[in-house]
């Protein structure tokens, strides 16, 4: 099979599996799920088919408009980095249908739940495929529409639906910021295919640091940066498999991967506040994490703080590395955010898996304080998610400790202001997700699920085992060049580790700030029934809580004050106006003439004979020029 | 004893019309109607003739053959939904026919 077909099948089977679903398996949710799974398998193995194998940059594309010298078409580009996500995403997404299915098995709407994955891993890998920004573009607003269809999952419940609306619309905000993006890439380059733009780039075309920062706007709503972050919390609301699936390791995923498919227009003033955008992120969301009580709140601000980590590592840009006898420019940022991009969608996956492992066992208790004495009960979610948390504070010898001190030797090496807010920030993570862990896990039950709580079948454990297998070897190189046979060296080779005296700077500064945190968490936080530091310190406590909250009532203040009085004001004028003058206007003199006309409708031969005469007459007028018009 | 001038067959032309149309005006009965239409129409065919006869040649006649055609097929019609009418109504007096209204 060529690899363009293959790489066509694997796009196509959800896509397939997703209309078989919503236009004949509605009510059979048995079939639903089998149809799914089976096209997550389908993709799974095709996507390793295609990363693991030699085959790279075919072409093959499809001309779907043509409007003048203005083309729309949809094909492929798979490189290094596509083979990267590909990988991921088939793996990922595989797990997640897995995981879904013990998680919802007692569901009655799992047959459209199933059908909205489908949905949407045929957006991501549309996203994954894309070879121009147009098409990328496409697929972007369908992941959009499927992220919707599963946050609104259970649409009964108010803040699900709300949910639902508020990260559409958001993501709108963004898209619009990508879209004008996209129109002056047209305007300027006439193209929006990546390969063209690269050329005529390459070929000293000037790029104005407005275009590269119109289009990260769509990365700013999709991966959740400030300001546009505060979606990616409520949509927790959805079924917690598409929280790990969507809102951890591929959607949220899609920004970072749009910022590096597009680095060649990067220029140092766009670099600057992506760089800041990014760092920002993830000190305020790690300082939001610190206070929540829902296990999956604390999960979703920790990944917005990662996604922080990887905007950030892109934004410090190109790294100049002594070779020999000569420097040359390696693309660090790109591999830096990469390789944080996968070990994250890794052990980000894995946590959310565990914490659906543990409110499915609870009985969907999602507060930390009602947990408490997991460990024993749920040996198996118990130690995938211990792995899980000490990759991502970065513990050495694990996935999360490989890419983050990959970023922070960048930051050293660029810019130590950034290292700074970064190594603070990582002193948060350990402390939060410590917290975490220490509260759900160790001491005594304290809520009916937690004493009652038991271990899910093999559909719940599988995944977390293979994402925590991932999560320990997916930071190692051999892993890359040995065992996955360096198919994607294009952007692993590009991830800059730190040699000689900053090796061990590095390394001293992630274990520092890993006890740092870790210990002020365990000193802080006994497990116990109710927020330690709340009671102690109400007011740090009030304050974190308020910063968490500035955004959504600063948008909230928007809307009602600012939004709702304009669209009220467009609405009585559009009453005056359009409704009142222009329609019920027109249709009024439409309805005076007809009543003048049926006047003259008096049902007598008689008259009409008069009429007869009277139009006679006219005509005769008209005919000797006594008329004229 | 008067020439028969083409004034003077005009004229009978023109009286026979407006008798005719005043008839249609003014008669409320559809048969009486019916019948001064007839006669707007024969006032006519006196009028082409006087033409035909006048400029020599014999396009008016031929009209003339036609306009009489047409109008006895007029008649059978019209007769006959007269006849329908007063079926159906016992009335063929204008004023009451007026169920088109509303």
């Amino acid at each position: 099979m060529s690899p363009a077909l293959l790489a066509s099948g694997v796009l196509l089977a959800p896509l397939a599996a997703a209309a078989v679903i919503a236009f004949g398996l509605r009510r059979a949710p048995g079939a639903a799920t089998a149809v799914a799974l089976l096209a997550a398998v389908l993709v799974a193995v095709g996507s390793l088919v295609l990363a693991l194998g030699p085959a790279r940059d075919f072409t093959a594309s499809v001309e779907l408009l043509r409007l003048g010298t203005f083309g729309l078409s949809l094909g492929l580009k798979f490189d290094d980095l596509a083979a990267l996500l590909l990988a991921i995403v088939g793996i990922v997404g595989l797990c997640v249908h897995v995981f879904s299915v013990g998680y919802m098995r007692e569901d009655p709407d799992r047959a459209r739940y199933f059908g909205g994955l489908a949905i949407f891993m045929f957006s991501m890998l549309g996203i994954v495929f894309a070879d121009s920004l147009l098409m990328l573009f496409i697929f972007w607003e369908l992941v959009g529409f499927s992220s919707w269809l599963l946050i609104n999952h259970h649409f009964q419940r108010t803040p699900a639906a709300e949910a639902s609306k508020k990260a559409f619309i958001v993501n709108r905000v963004g898209d619009f910021g990508f879209l004008l993006g996209l129109v002056w890439c047209q305007a300027q380059f006439g193209t929006t295919q990546l390969d063209a733009l690269a050329k005529a780039v390459d070929g000293g075309a000037v790029v104005a640091a407005g275009l590269p920062l119109l289009l990260f706007c769509g990365a700013v709503g999709k991966s959740a940066q400030l300001p546009l972050h505060v979606w990616l919390p409520d949509a927790m609301e959805g079924p917690t498999p598409v929280s790990a699936l969507i809102h951890a390791a591929t959607m949220v995923a899609a920004g970072i991967y749009l910022l590096c498919r597009i680095h060649f227009l990067m220029v140092p003033a766009a670099l600057e506040v992506i760089l800041w955008t990014g760092t920002i992120t993830a000190l305020y969301a790690a300082l939001c994490a610190v206070t929540q009580r829902d296990i999956k709140k604390v999960l979703a601000y920790s990944t917005l703080s990662q996604l922080g980590y990887m905007v950030a590592a892109f934004g410090l840009g190109s790294l100049k590395v002594a070779h020999g006898d000569h420097h040359h420019l390696i693309a660090a940022g790109v591999g830096a955010a990469m390789f944080h991009l996968t070990t994250h969608a890794f052990f980000k996956a894995l946590l959310f898996l565990g914490a659906g492992s543990v409110i499915h066992a609870c009985h969907h208790e999602q507060d930390i304080f009602k947990m408490g004495g997991l460990a024993r009960r749920l040996p198996v979610t118990f130690t995938t998610f211990t792995i899980g948390v000490l990759s991502l504070i970065g513990m050495p010898g694990l996935a999360g400790f490989f890419s983050k001190d990959a970023i922070l030797y960048l930051a050293w090496a660029k810019h130590p202001g950034v290292f700074a807010v970064l190594a603070l920030t990582a002193v948060l993570t350990a402390f939060y997700m410590v917290r975490l862990w220490r509260i759900t896990f160790l001491g005594a039950a304290r809520g009916e699920g937690a004493e009652h709580a038991h271990e899910g079948g093999p559909a719940l454990t599988g995944p977390l085992i293979l994402l925590a297998v991932l999560s320990v070897i997916g930071g190692y190189g051999w892993f890359y060049s040995g065992l996955l046979g360096g198919r994607f060296d294009g952007v692993i080779d590009s991830v800059v580790h730190p040699a000689g005296a900053d090796h061990t700077l590095i390394l001293l500064t992630s274990v520092a700030v890993l006890v740092a945190g870790a210990l002020g968490a365990w000193l802080l936080y006994p497990a116990a029934g109710e927020d330690a530091v709340a009671r102690r310190a109400p007011r740090l406590f009030g304050l974190l809580g308020g910063l968490q909250a500035s955004f959504d009532r600063a948008y909230g203040a928007y809307v009602a004050k600012v939004q709702q009085r304009l669209a009220m004001l467009l609405n009585f004028l559009e009453q005056i106006f359009l409704a009142g003058l222009i329609v019920r206007g027109l249709a009024g003199v439409v309805g005076l003439l007809g009543l003048g006309a049926r006047a003259l409708h008096v049902g007598n031969a008689n008259a009409y004979a008069y009429w007869f005469l009277l139009g006679l007459l006219a005509l005769w007028a008209f005919a000797a020029g006594l008329l004229s018009f | 004893m008067i020439p028969a001038t083409l004034d003077g067959h005009l004229l009978v032309s023109g009286a026979l019309f407006a008798l005719g149309l005043l008839g249609v005006l003014l008669r409320r009965n559809t048969l009486v109607v019916f019948m001064c239409l007839e006669l707007v129409l024969v006032a006519s065919t006196v009028a082409l003739v006087a033409f035909s006869r006048y400029n020599g040649i014999l396009d008016g006649n031929v009209f003339v053959f036609f306009i009489l055609t047409v109008a006895a097929a007029e008649v059978a019609v019209g007769l006959a939904i007269i006849v329908a009418l007063f079926r159906r109504r016992q009335t063929v007096q204008v004023d009451e026919l007026n169920s088109l209204r509303n």
